[in-house]
């Protein structure tokens, strides 16, 4: 499509792809500013006349908002940590070292990419009661440290790495250990970043396994505590609060994709492109 | 020299592999083996009977379990209808240009795939509100009759799939537009020399060349949807009358509310055989006839 209806066509196609994404986020931030009696009009009011930031209070009051958010700090925190560690030394290895076996080893890692949580929950979650894991961080991201995503991830990458510059490494006496950190790792800055945030992302929005293994209230993270909130809020006339709290459970994530976008979306088209 | 690299081979390999054999391998073969018993989720690990295939049988049997496979192969079937065109279109929309606009769009996109879905579940509840969301309001406006949305046995299930669709179509968008930057431009210059217009480039230049994109988006897209959980969960609690109830919320139930282990394992250990043949078939379908081996 050339020229000038060419152009059109687009924008008109651009304009309403736009809205429709947008149109949720919108109600979401235009509902928590909403009073109660704007909430319970039929047909719904779109724009809060004297919008109110009251409902951002009304959700630290009703569910532990602010602790939920250390509790979800720490454990897509540290998984993400544990990811990263475990991704770049096993990727290093199927990247670059020989042995036999190598590669249907490694297609048995990318096979478990495959399988769902909840095929294996009932396992795992008596392995980790049975390790006394219940309600801790550490039951929280223990069965998450290592991914088949991101060793395949990190293997791609450091894949690209020539081998001459790690042989003369080791030529010059240089460890695995001190070539993989000092002279492997460096040269990764983009793929550990998008490791990184994939694995924030993904575990700060984890609920399946979250809601199994984190029972007491004060262990829950913002998505549990999210989860809570609609169950004790659910009566129209609420919605402001509700709203409210998923804005603010969205907001580290918007954040953190506004500013890396770039990593972000050159990873996840490595995945698809690769491999 | 020898020795200490195939030492650090194997001290580099087991932190990740060793989590992988006893959090994924291990539990998987654990579903397996727990699926042959009865056992209780309040019994310690190995006080369990074992029956054999009968859990199996008693799932044959249910009507409940066979509302649940059919209704998740529905949601995810349903899914793949919307989302592979969708993302094609949208991905070859974004790859052609408009520059910064398409930029932004591109972002736009794809932030709903950042946000929990539980997030995504509860907003889209709100949306699809009969008396209080703006949705039935729109409809009115352009003159079609209100829907109950999540409320009826009809539409229940479309209204998942639409949340859905949603959340994720930009992520797949995303891997659209990275396979058709592969595809070298002389081969669109070639099809126009030869008289090929806008459609038929797409037919027989974008599509063959995106075979290997397409064949990922199906398959990550069928492991995605067959483990539908949250909305479930937080909208419909597998209602109105079972027209929601898919697998992973009937597996969630029967173990962690009615405790039945064994039943739990052998409708998990089925839901894996069915993603597992999902994803053979796609596989043959999709894949490239003039390929040899891979």
């Amino acid at each position: 499509m050339r020229g000038v209806p060419g152009v059109l066509v687009r924008s008109a196609a651009f304009v309403v792809v736009a809205a429709t994404m947008l149109f949720p986020l919108f109600w979401m931030l235009a509902s928590s500013l909403k009073t109660p009696q704007e909430l319970q009009a039929s047909p719904p009011v779109w724009i809060p006349a004297a919008p109110s930031l009251e409902a951002f209070a009304q959700v630290f009051e009703v569910a532990p908002f602010a602790r939920a958010f250390l509790n979800s700090v720490t454990i897509a925190g540290g998984t993400t940590l544990g990811i990263l560690l475990t991704s770049i030394m096993a990727g290093y290895v199927f990247a670059k070292h020989r042995f036999a076996g190598r590669d249907a080893l490694f297609g048995v890692v990318l096979a478990t990419m495959f399988l769902p949580p909840i095929v294996m929950l009932v396992p795992l979650f008596r392995i980790v009661e049975a390790m006394g894991l219940v309600d801790t961080y550490a039951g929280a991201m223990l069965p998450f440290l290592a991914n088949a995503f991101g060793i395949f991830l990190m293997r791609q990458f450091i894949a690209g790495i020539p081998d001459e510059l790690i042989e003369s490494a080791r030529i010059d006496g240089a460890s695995e250990w001190t070539i993989l950190w000092r002279i492997v790792v460096p040269l990764l800055g983009p793929a550990v970043a998008a490791l990184a945030i994939f694995a924030f992302v993904f575990h700060w929005n984890a609920f399946l396994w979250p809601l199994t293994v984190l029972q007491s209230e004060e262990m829950h993270t913002v998505v549990l505590a999210l989860n809570r909130l609609v169950s004790y809020t659910s009566a129209i006339r609420f919605q402001n609060v509700v709203m409210a709290g998923a804005a603010i459970a969205i907001v580290p994530n918007v954040l953190l994709f506004l500013a890396m976008q770039r990593t972000f979306i050159a990873g996840i088209a490595s995945t698809g492109v690769k491999g | 020299m020898r020795r200490t690299q195939r030492a650090w081979t194997a001290i580099l390999l087991s932190p990740g592999l060793g989590l992988l054999l006893a959090f994924v391998v291990a539990p998987i073969a654990l579903t397996a083996w727990i699926s042959l018993h009865e056992w209780s989720m309040f019994t310690p690990l190995g006080d369990w009977t074992f029956v054999g295939f009968d859990n199996y049988r008693e799932l044959a049997d249910s009507r409940t379990f066979r509302i649940a496979l059919r209704n998740t192969l529905l949601y995810a079937g349903l899914s793949l209808l919307a989302i592979v065109p969708l993302a094609l279109g949208l991905g070859m929309l974004l790859f052609g240009g408009m520059g910064r606009a398409s930029t932004a769009l591109r972002a736009i996109v794809f932030v709903p795939y950042m946000i929990p879905t539980i997030a995504v579940a509860i907003i889209w509840g709100y949306l699809y509100s009969p008396l209080y969301g703006p949705l039935n309001q729109l409809l009115r406006i352009v003159g079609l009759p209100r829907q109950a949305w999540l409320g009826s046995v009809d539409t229940a299930m479309l209204s998942l799939v639409i949340l859905n669709v949603w959340q994720t179509v930009g992520y797949y968008t995303v891997l659209v537009i990275a396979g058709l930057t592969q595809i070298p431009t002389v081969y669109y210059e070639a099809a126009t020399i030869d008289g090929a217009n806008a459609l038929q480039r797409i037919w027989h230049v974008t599509l063959p060349l995106l075979r290997r994109t397409l064949l990922f988006v199906v398959v990550i897209a069928i492991i995605n949807t067959v483990q539908v959980f949250e909305p479930v969960y937080v909208l419909t609690q597998g209602g109105p009358a079972n027209a929601t109830n898919v697998l992973s919320f009937q597996i969630y139930k029967s173990a962690f509310e009615f405790g039945l282990a064994g039943q739990a394992s052998a409708m998990a250990f089925v839901l894996f055989l069915v993603l597992a043949a999902a994803v053979v078939v796609v596989m043959r379908l999709l894949r490239d006839p003039t390929a040899g081996s891979a």
